[in-house]
């Protein structure tokens, strides 16, 4: 039931992150043209993969007005919830 | 840059849908593997910036352990929105409940909603949490301007992965790690919640 896949995405973050630290004294770490290759790559593949799914993209029309009511409803309080939290907490 | 972002996103759907139509690849491992080798470069690249980021650390550790509230707060969002959704159009409460317990995991909640409540209930969770991942890319420039955590709360279990990317390009550096860790949580709880939901009717 856990996701270990989503386990497994901690590595490359702390291993970035202790690199981060490692090279802080460094004048100059320009990695923008290669953040944004990266996210054009994950959206593309994001995409390719809600395309190649006929269940998801068949069941669209069906149920599609409902899912996106609730899926408002479901943003809208989630980020009220959130942003009074942090107000209240007095979160940076 | 969103215009990029939604470009590549609706050329990939156009693509994964002519591919598994006509095969013309004829194998999604590889766009998994595109997926997955991009989405760990820039797990590592966001990370290496946090680290560069010197003032980043100081505002994590300035908020602490608040942090784990954001997750609860989306949490008990989501619910409470698939409660009201349910009441407005007239649907069971407790599956509507379930469908949006799934925070945006759309690949769980689907199969998982739709064993537990049926197939069209299952179909409902599938496009639920596909359209708040899809709302959250889309939305990203206009919610940041709610309050920098705003699209952090909108995308659910999504900011470990797939939407990160794009908060720390719009939200700045020092949200890498409480939209991680808000995704984690999320992610790790969304199978709970749904089973607990579901457990009440």
């Amino acid at each position: 039931m856990i996701n270990l896949s989503a386990l497994s995405l901690i590595i490359p973050l702390i291993a970035g992150i202790l690199l981060g630290f490692f090279f802080r004294k460094r004048k100059h770490v320009n990695l923008g043209k290669v953040t944004v290759g990266a996210i054009i790559v994950l959206i593309f593949s994001l995409g390719f993969s809600i395309g190649s799914n006929s269940e998801l993209l068949n069941s669209m029309p069906k149920v599609g007005m409902s899912a996106f009511v609730m899926s408002i409803l479901a943003i809208g309080f989630s980020v009220l919830f959130v942003v009074l939290a942090r107000r209240r907490l007095l979160m940076e | 840059m969103i215009k990029y972002i939604l470009t590549a996103l609706a050329i990939g759907i156009v693509a994964g849908y002519l591919n598994n139509n006509f095969s013309i690849i004829a194998n999604n491992r590889v766009s998994d593997y595109l997926f997955n080798a991009s989405l760990i470069l820039l797990l590592l690249v966001m990370g290496l910036s946090f680290g560069l980021d010197k003032e980043a650390m100081g505002k994590l550790r300035r908020t602490g352990p608040k942090i784990l509230i954001v997750p609860l707060a989306v949490a008990s969002g989501s619910i409470l929105g698939g409660l009201v959704g349910g009441l407005i159009l007239r649907l069971d409460p407790l599956a509507s409940m379930a469908a949006s317990a799934g925070y945006g995991w759309y690949t769980l909640t689907g199969p998982l909603v739709g064993q537990i409540f049926g197939a069209e209930w299952g179909a409902l969770g599938f496009v639920l949490n596909f359209l708040r991942e899809l709302l959250t890319i889309v939305t990203v420039s206009l919610m940041v301007k709610i309050d920098k955590y705003a699209p952090i709360a909108s995308g659910g279990a999504t900011t470990m992965d797939t939407t990160l990317p794009i908060l720390v390009r719009y939200c700045g550096s020092d949200v890498l790690i409480v939209a991680f860790s808000s995704g984690f949580i999320l992610t790790i709880i969304a199978p709970f919640t749904i089973i607990a939901i579901a457990s009440l009717a």
